[in-house]
């Protein structure tokens, strides 16, 4: 586990380098470029707006504008299943970089965590003037606490990292680990409460727990505290997010740990 | 970059021979076969073993069950699930040795440079280098395709741990080395298989590496780049770095390391004095060539319906075989060197009229030479019980090639009691080539208006 911090830390300039890379390579021949990273979070936020203030109008008491408390949670969900899916993929659609050369592997899926993020930070800034938008029409919303957000997102990237690294090892041996990891995702959004708050399940104990018991949970709460509540994560908040982060990470680059010694030949 | 020609250490120079290196495939005639003892190896590989893992269909889901049990280690196969690829290596090289590894295709010198790099691991036995390692192992290893080629520069020199201002400066050199000044902002997928040996080889020597691994790839360039690099590559060697290169050109190999390993089909055959063990492969090699060669003109031949070997039987030849400058049976020789066609007859009653003979051929069937004992003036006596008949050439100066050689015993008037077509083939190689079947011993003198770029005229090529 701390081999595979320790590879990754030493590389960081060429992981740096890297995700640039990425980044420029994701928009380059695209007319309208990066701006694809500020439109697709508008877009998303027009939609969830539309969806939920004309189609399908949630009544929740405390959480308005619902679109918004929505896509606090998406946003950092979005970041967490792309770096996955792209994650878990990384090394067997860069076998050949691996195969041939010299390569610190664990780079490649720590490449698609970085990118991703840059994307969800680039969210940002939409999401901030969605917030004030509300604000001014005299909705509760944001607030200072919204300063705690680095915090969470650094407290998060541990386990996307685990995640992706983990994932990556396994899909290089297992290729059904990609079908197997795309479902699970799309069944634990429905498990975090992105859509729906998880006050909403108060009188229905089971799911509750269900949900509750979701590692994913923690951190959706967070950032929707922080960004829409305007309120700083308890203390047995944070410990979550930290034990669930340690664990992930150190579940994740065990396993790569573990499949190390065949990984490049079987990429 | 600093002027290292002059900071070779003196150990070096006495195993070079002076200025040997500049000159032919004779490097280190003297050279020690084994690293002296005071000097620290710098890659120490001890009883290193690869197996692959056999691809099995319908595995898998066991293959899942080991693996989140046990991980998933080679070593805990049973043995027909795996490929082996190399048994038991083991070898030192010393800091600023230049060390050789030969052997035919699927031997495991690729597999062995990978591990040596990092990139694999040894399923058992240990490895160890010191320093930092730069590796061109395969045609555009290292090389994002979709990304220009200056980008890929400072990608491939931050894996090999530089930092970017440490890039920064050495990047124009290592454009320069490369010729690729018009190319550098074009992706490398852009990039002909001779420009991707010239950008990765610019890198890797200019990132100042401590080890630097290559693996045959200086083929692709041309003439003039090879020469350029193995030139850079001695540079290299004088500043007290190592080179571990892979080569199917033996005249390469030869040129440039101290010592040479030889791996057969994932063992370890023999490791030492270059001329030693490249000697031995190509003996190995020309055995086994003329093996199939003869077996394959023996079968293509009675197949056409010509008979390898006819005669009354009165007298017989019992066996053929090639003896080399030591003495010893073989089916490889330098041009030039000692060799004994040594004939073993029986006669199975007394003759008193008979004729030894010998022919040498190309396998399409140009006579290069032949004779016999009644050309030579020998009056048949008596032959009688076993008997062997031996031709010594001091110096038999053949054309590199392959050559089978036929053998008779027949009575005076040609009648023949034993004709042996292609009874034994061998093949010639020299250190330089020339065109027929003959290699006289010669030399090439100049005087007036006529100068030369290299030296001696025999700069080692990089092709085989």
């Amino acid at each position: 586990m701390l081999r595979v911090a320790r590879q990754i830390l030493r590389f960081r300039g060429l992981l740096a380098t890297l995700t640039a890379r990425e980044l420029k390579a994701r928009y380059r021949g695209s007319v309208l470029g990066f701006l694809w990273s500020l439109a697709n979070p508008l877009l998303l936020l027009a939609i969830y707006t539309f969806v939920f203030s004309v189609i399908f109008k949630p009544r929740v008491p405390g959480i308005e504008p619902y679109a918004l408390f929505v896509v606090c949670g998406l946003f950092p969900w979005i970041w967490l299943a792309s770096s996955a899916l792209e994650g878990s993929m990384s090394l067997v659609s860069n076998s050949g970089l691996i195969r041939r050369a010299v390569f610190p592997a664990e780079l490649l899926p720590m490449v698609s965590v970085l990118a991703n993020g840059v994307h969800l930070l680039l969210a940002m800034p939409i999401l901030a003037a969605g917030l004030v938008t509300a604000r001014l029409l005299g909705y509760a919303v944001g607030g200072s606490a919204a300063l705690l957000l680095p915090a969470i997102l650094l407290l998060q990237l541990p386990m996307i990292a685990g995640l992706a690294v983990g994932t990556a090892a396994l899909t290089v041996y297992f290729k059904d680990v990609r079908d197997l990891l795309a479902n699970l995702l799309s069944l634990l959004f429905f498990a975090t409460p992105i859509l729906y708050s998880l006050q909403s399940l108060a009188g229905r104990p089971v799911f509750w727990w269900m949900v509750r018991l979701n590692p994913f949970t923690p951190f959706t709460a967070a950032y929707q505290l922080v960004l829409f509540f305007g309120q700083a994560p308890t203390a047995a908040l944070w410990l979550q997010m930290a034990l669930v982060s340690v664990v992930a990470w150190a579940l994740g680059a065990g396993v790569f740990e573990r499949l190390r010694e065949n990984l490049v030949e079987t990429a | 970059m600093q002027e290292p020609a002059a900071e070779r250490p003196p150990a070096q120079e006495s195993a070079a021979g002076g200025d040997g290196r500049a000159g032919a495939p004779a490097r280190s005639p003297g050279g020690p076969p084994e690293p002296p003892p005071d000097r620290q190896p710098v890659i120490r590989v001890a009883g290193v073993s690869k197996r692959f893992r056999r691809t099995l269909p319908g595995d898998r889901l066991r293959t899942l069950k080991s693996a989140l049990v046990g991980g998933l280690r080679t070593r805990d196969l049973p043995r027909e699930e795996t490929i082996p690829a190399l048994e038991e290596v083991s070898f030192e090289v010393a800091r600023g040795e230049s060390f050789g590894l030969i052997g035919g295709n699927g031997s495991g010198k690729s597999t062995l440079l990978k591990l040596v790099a990092g990139m694999l691991r040894p399923t058992t036995g240990e490895l160890a280098v010191e320093g930092r390692v730069a590796a061109l192992i395969e045609l555009g290893s290292g090389f994002h395709p979709e990304i220009s080629g200056r980008e890929n520069v400072y990608i491939n020199g931050a894996v090999l741990g530089l930092s970017r201002r440490q890039i920064d400066r050495r990047y124009r050199e290592i454009v320069e080395f490369s010729g690729l000044a018009d190319f550098m902002e074009e992706p490398v997928k852009n990039y002909s298989s001779g420009m991707y040996v010239r950008l990765g080889f610019a890198v890797a020597i200019h990132t100042d590496p401590d080890v630097l691994l290559v693996d045959e790839v200086l083929a692709v360039g041309d003439e003039a780049f090879a020469h350029r690099c193995i030139r850079r590559i001695e540079e290299f060697l004088a500043a007290g770095r190592t080179l571990l290169l892979v080569s199917h050109s033996l005249d390469l190999v030869a040129a440039l390391c101290d010592r040479v390993l030889w791996l057969d089909r994932g063992h370890q055959r023999l490791t030492g004095n270059p001329r030693r063990v490249i000697d031995a492969y190509r003996q190995a090699v020309a055995e086994q060539e003329g093996a199939e060669h003869l077996a394959a003109a023996r079968a293509s031949q009675a197949e056409e319906g010509e008979v390898m070997r006819w005669g009354s039987g009165q007298a017989e030849v019992t066996q053929v075989r090639l003896l080399g400058p030591d003495g010893s049976e073989r089916y490889h020789l330098e041009s030039g060197d000692r060799a004994v066609f040594e004939i073993h007859a029986r006669a199975a009653r007394p003759l008193t009229d008979f004729v030894f003979g010998i022919a040498v051929n190309t396998p399409r069937g140009f006579e290069c030479w032949g004779t016999n004992t009644d050309l030579e003036g020998f009056v048949p006596g008596e032959l009688a019980g076993e008997a062997v008949v031996r031709v010594t050439c001091p110096a038999l100066r053949l054309a590199p090639g392959e050559y089978a050689v036929d053998v008779a015993i027949h009575a005076r008037d040609g009648a023949p009691y034993d004709y042996r077509r292609r009874a034994l083939g061998f093949t010639v190689t020299a250190a330089t080539d020339g065109v027929g079947v003959y290699f006289p011993e010669h030399r090439w003198d100049f005087t007036g208006g006529v100068s030369w770029g290299s030296a001696t005229g025999r700069s080692p090529r990089p092709e085989p």
